[in-house]
């Protein structure tokens, strides 16, 4: 792999992945490229399904490309497997890997222990990662007694035991109460501010991009569709998107009308079942087009109850550049 | 380079260490662990006194230390970079630059050490309880004991590389082999030679697992005063340190071609959403 720029911490290029499946060959990534700097904070944004997850696992070696290059600190996954994993760390927030009968801390100390640093050191790390996390008070519990927020912040210590130069994160705060995953995202903004580490960081969760991603590269069925800054992103929407509460909620389709009328970039739908309402966020070009959406949603037989304008959020990004919401991406994904 | 500073060899310990520590992390395993090999035993010692066989008893209690071992080697080896890669455990070693040669005999010297004294245990009731004729020659008992703990457990590496591949089947595969492979090993009675029970088919078969060699080896220099020399534990001792190197050999292999189909396939970590 040639490297021209030595700021550059991962390299992709064309990167194209198929899995076979019953139904013949799938594509989860489609030529990809991108670029990560040293110390960025970089997010892979996209709906279950889109890419992301793969891509995170052909960067830490534990799948090969079918097309394209690769590359992390200059090597190649394909060829350099070894020399890769010498330097990064992997962490799932779905995973829950631990022995269950060893303390969190004995746990910490065998994942210290594949990477060869001296237990002294291993220890050391240990209590300083665990005390960014609030983890120490529960480092000598077994692993199995611990909560999952609990067995999480494990997880993002071992990410980190081995100073690594590059880590990757898949969905980090899945699953978590709000207080944990806002710890977990200083501690995570942190390792890269003082230690200049690269994160990349696998997500659908829009907040988490925007309080703490440097770039963000907006992934839809293996493309990345756009990447730049969050705010750049959003700033390139122009107009404040539309949202209208309605009732009664949308049927299936019925929607689609919208998608086709002048100045309507895309919108995504969702209903609050026990307020009988559905909330429809529309990214318009401009106020004419925001009008002629009320009133094709009368058309439709729906009441608009309220409607506002709000600033674009990555969200509202996606639905202009896919035309649909993640909700209504993940529904067509799994039929 | 100092030995402790040398990355296998850390890595093999700390695999050691939780292998040791998990197997006494649960009160009820270690009672399991010693209950059910001793109360085999004590059945089948006591149908060989019943029928005058007193000279046997000491087959049953060996059986009972040995089948400690198998057990551990199915469910504790053979098995477990199955659980390792069910709980994302697997993905970890993979993307770390662990040698997965360190594991696999970090994970065995565990597994021998948490072994050892349920292992000790039974030999130690049951010698107290039933006194079993011994007639040892003990520089060729210890030999013979580690030479078959080495082949046994190499076995259970290249398992544990099978039963990768076969995924979430694994438990029931070891179901399967548990009892068949007792009995036709000859854990409890000897299962070659004159005093068999089956077939010379059979027979050849059952000698291809290190545990009917290594029984049979171990009953000759424990009960019958064998030593190195004859000519039948010679050529049992060199076909368990065979076996150990072969499978040694193979599992590091299997290994290597399994990652690399995982990494073509996709197959090294189990989607978690």
């Amino acid at each position: 792999m040639n490297r021209v720029d030595t700021d550059i911490t991962v390299q992709v290029d064309g990167l194209r992945r198929e899995f076979d499946s019953k139904e013949g060959k799938v594509t989860a990534l489609d030529g990809v490229d991108l670029q990560v700097r040293k110390g960025e904070i970089f997010g892979v944004l996209g709906p279950n399904g889109a890419g992301k997850t793969t891509m995170i696992r052909i960067l830490s070696t534990l799948l090969l490309p079918t097309a394209g290059k690769a590359g992390v600190m200059g090597f190649d996954v394909e060829k350099e497997p070894e020399k890769i994993r010498a330097v990064i760390n992997m962490a799932s927030g779905a995973e829950r890997a631990g022995y269950d009968f060893i303390s969190a801390r004995g746990n910490l100390w065998f994942f210290s222990q594949l990477y060869g640093i001296p237990t002294k050191e291993a220890h050391k790390r240990i209590n300083e990662l665990s005390e960014m996390l609030g983890l120490q008070s529960y480092l000598d519990r077994k692993f199995y007694a611990l909560s999952t927020g609990y067995k999480q912040r494990v997880t993002l210590v071992r990410a980190f035991i081995n100073d690594p130069k590059v880590v990757f994160l898949d969905e980090p705060t899945i699953g978590l109460d709000v207080m944990t995953a806002l710890s977990i995202r200083e501690y995570i903004l942190k390792q890269a501010k003082e230690h200049g580490r690269t994160i990349l960081i696998a997500t659908h969760n829009m907040a988490e991009v925007d309080a703490i991603c440097n770039r963000v590269a907006i992934i839809d069925k293996g493309k990345i569709l756009a990447c730049d800054t969050p705010a750049a992103l959003k700033r390139s929407l122009g107009a404040p998107s539309l949202v209208l509460e309605v009732s009664p909620p949308p049927t299936p389709g019925s929607l689609e009308p919208l998608g086709k009328l002048e100045g309507v970039k895309g919108y995504t739908a969702s209903t609050d079942e026990e307020r009988g309402l559905s909330r429809i966020q529309v990214v318009v070009d401009g106020d004419g087009s925001a009008q002629s959406v009320v009133d094709s949603i009368r058309k439709l037989g729906m009441t608009v109850v309220s409607n506002w304008r709000q600033q674009a959020t990555l969200e509202e990004v996606f639905v202009a550049l896919v035309g649909r919401g993640f909700r209504e991406r993940e529904r067509e994904a799994a039929q | 380079m100092k030995l402790h500073s040398n990355p296998w060899l850390r890595t093999a310990y700390a695999r050691l260490w939780v292998r040791a520590k998990s197997i006494y992390g649960e009160p009820l395993w270690v009672a399991v662990n010693i209950g059910f090999p001793f109360f085999t035993s004590f059945s089948l010692t006591m149908v060989y006194r019943a029928y005058g066989l007193n000279s046997f008893t000491g087959f049953a209690i060996l059986g009972g230390v040995m089948i400690s071992f198998w057990g551990n080697v199915l469910w504790s080896m053979a098995s477990q970079f199955n659980w390792d890669k069910q709980v994302g455990l697997f993905e970890i070693y993979i993307t770390s630059p662990a040698p997965i040669s360190a594991i696999l005999v970090g994970m065995s010297l565990g597994g021998i050490l948490g072994t050892a004294p349920s292992a000790a245990m039974v030999a130690l009731l049951g010698w107290m309880i039933f006194h079993p004729p011994i007639n040892a020659i003990w520089p060729a008992v210890i030999s013979v004991f580690a030479l078959t703990l080495a082949s046994l457990y190499a076995m259970g590496m290249a398992l544990s590389s099978l039963y990768l591949a076969y995924g979430r089947e694994a438990d029931s595969v070891n179901e399967a082999l548990h009892e068949p492979v007792s009995l036709i090993s000859g854990v409890y009675f000897p299962s070659t030679g004159g005093f068999s029970p089956f077939p010379l088919a059979v027979q050849a078969g059952a000698s291809l697992i290190p545990l009917t060699l290594g029984m049979d080896a171990l009953r000759r220099t424990l009960f019958f005063g064998q030593g190195f020399g004859e000519l039948y534990l010679d050529l049992e001792l060199l076909a368990l340190a065979a076996m150990g190197v072969v499978l040694l050999f193979a599992s590091s292999k299997a290994l290597k071609f399994l990652e690399n189909k995982g990494r073509r396939t996709g197959t090294i970590a189990v989607r978690q959403r």
